[in-house]
């Protein structure tokens, strides 16, 4: 993948195909489908004509692919032309235009690394994905606040989604990328879910209603979009309720003296998985989403929770956070075989994974520098990076479209 | 920031007045960059109830009990063990007073909010905070207290009082707090 070809002789137009260049390799690297070939590897074949590419040429250094990019500025607005070709037939595999405001070249290359991605027929790519996460940078000496924030794949983007100088926590992307469910403590000390608009800017809620009272954790999404699945204490202990979205139809699904929490649907909404501390340590459970036929996933380990389905249909395995040695990590169980791997492993914790929509990466937040800020790692915990979504401690990391 | 904390701590302790030792407080407190520690209260210090210098209505309209902070107040916090919700002997002394107090004290309205270390799952922790919450209540109705204008809250491992990593942290931060308003 050559650079970026400004096709006139400008400073902001050579930056943003600077950034460019630079945030598309980063984006098909993250996703490890394609293998780079070494850009020092470049100078040994002529310099590359951009409108008429020698594939021998590249041949010659083992690409199979070649993606070629130029870019034009015309006032504030950036054009991008991609094209990428079969380096064996010299096809074109694509062929795009993307045209949009200059500010910021980063959706440019998410928007092509998804598009390339996608050439492979296999993986949905995440370049264009968010992440919402939890953050306590707006807290002062006087009132300690933690803030919704939602930010690019990649870390990069911050924008702060919850302006009520409260505690907003445990966020939970509708489906449809629009929304967030969560838990806020802005009625005084009534912790209750509530739904954030986040592109219209509006707030509704409380989805849970003041029926019967009580408090609300946790919420999640059934995959469909339409119930949400939370733990309550209303009936005296935390118990498991599912609810339509719009706050009808609440159903009690579990019947515990012990703590039932952390509730998520399974990819075809069919099942439910959640912790129950039901035999004395925290412990994974399935069941399907009526409450029936309940079943004790984890078995190795005194504490397992926050579990995760992974949303891939692909992939049959639930991530979860494991006490481990003293700490916690970040802990894969495949369904069919019962297997644990071990996704995260070090000094300090990690916690509340969280799966990208194509299951092929995690992310969690770790404690590793002091401070919690979200991690990404891919499924099989190779390559744990942490995201620099800015300043204060960041965590309860979800995983948007 | 430590300094405050460290500082409504002591303000909160010295509130409630006793024939205790006071806690100690080492580390520097002035030098900057320095790590300025307080050594938390000895458990034992926190069985000074309030019942030995009970603040009266007036002092409470006066005194700030700034919502979700999980610090201050005229009554005092009381602890509990690691991933334990139970009561100790000493928290139920310490609510038995508060009991007393509480009765003495209608009319006000006054939020038990449950509080944890920050070992363990975020979702763990709401519902471990949320038992020691009503482990609280329920010995509190079960001294007389009436139910009216008490209520339960679970913070988790939201707010804690100490934000360091250490026994001592960990140890102030599994609390029950009472948070008294009008």
């Amino acid at each position: 993948m050559p650079d970026c070809l400004p096709r006139r002789d400008d400073p902001t137009l050579r930056e943003a195909c600077r950034t460019f260049t630079q945030v598309l390799r980063n984006d098909l690297k993250f996703e490890g489908i394609f293998q780079f070939v070494p850009e020092s590897l470049f100078s040994a074949i002529p310099a590359l004509n951009p409108d008429n590419p020698n594939f021998e040429d590249w041949k010659s250094i083992g690409a199979k692919v070649l993606v070629v990019t130029r870019a034009d500025l015309a006032g504030s607005d950036l054009t991008i032309e991609a094209r990428a070709y079969a380096v064996e037939t010299g096809q074109a595999l694509l062929t795009k235009r993307y045209a949009g405001r200059a500010d910021n070249p980063r959706t440019f290359a998410h928007q092509l690394s998804d598009d390339v991605t996608a050439l492979t027929q296999q993986v949905r790519g995440v370049a264009r994905t968010r992440i919402a996460f939890v953050s306590d940078r707006d807290s002062t000496k006087e009132k300690r606040t933690k803030e919704l924030y939602i930010a690019d794949y990649d870390g990069f983007n911050p924008r702060r989604v919850t302006v009520n100088s409260s505690l907003n926590i445990l966020p939970a992307w509708r489906p449809d990328g629009q929304a967030l469910a969560y838990v806020s403590y802005r009625q005084e000390r009534n912790p209750m879910i509530f739904l954030a608009e986040i592109f219209a800017g509006r707030s509704s809620g409380n989805i849970t209603g003041e029926r019967g009272g009580g408090q609300a954790f946790a919420p999640a999404w059934s995959p469909d979009g339409k119930r949400l699945v939370y733990s309550g204490n209303r009936n005296g202990n935390m118990e498991i309720y599912s609810v339509n979205a719009d706050g009808s139809d609440h159903r009690r699904l579990t019947n515990s003296a012990a703590s039932d929490t952390a509730p998520c649907f399974s990819p075809t909404g069919q099942e439910i998985a959640f912790t129950s501390s039901r035999t004395g340590t925290p412990q994974i459970y399935l069941m399907d989403n009526e409450g029936l036929n309940l079943r004790r996933l984890t078995t190795v380990g005194n504490w397992n929770d926050a579990p995760a389905w992974n949303p891939s249909r692909q992939y049959s395995e639930i991530a979860f956070t494991a006490r481990i040695e003293g700490g916690f990590e970040v802990a894969v169980i495949d369904l069919a075989t019962r297997q644990v791997r071990q996704i995260t492993e070090g000094r300090g914790s990690c916690e509340y994974p969280t799966w990208a929509p194509n299951g092929r990466h995690l992310a969690f937040s770790c404690n590793r520098g002091g401070t919690w800020q979200v991690s990404v790692a891919d499924r099989e915990g190779r390559e744990v990076v942490p995201l620099a979504t800015g300043s204060g401690n960041n965590v309860q990391p979800d995983w948007g479209p | 920031m430590k300094k405050t904390l460290s500082v409504l701590l002591l303000v909160a302790l010295a509130a409630c007045g006793g024939n205790k030792r006071p806690p100690v407080v080492t580390g520097s407190t002035g030098s900057a960059g320095s790590r300025t520690t307080t050594v938390a209260p000895p458990p034992d210090t926190i069985s000074e109830g309030p019942d030995i210098q009970p603040v009266d209505g007036s002092a409470i309209g006066a005194t700030t009990f700034s919502d979700e902070s999980g610090e201050g107040g005229p009554l005092a916090d009381i602890h509990f063990e690691y991933d334990s919700a139970a009561l100790t002997d000493e928290a139920r002394g310490v609510l038995e007073r508060h009991a007393a107090w509480m009765k003495a004290h209608t009319g006000l309205r006054i939020a038990v909010e449950g509080h944890c270390d920050d070992r363990g799952t975020t979702e763990y922790n709401l519902a471990l905070g949320d038992q020691r919450a009503r482990a609280a209540y329920d010995y509190l109705v079960s001294l007389g207290v009436p139910k009216a204008g008490l209520t339960t809250v679970s913070y988790g491992k939201e707010r804690p009082v100490d934000p360091n990593g250490n026994e001592a942290a960990w140890a102030k931060n599994r609390r029950a707090h009472f948070a008294v308003s009008r």
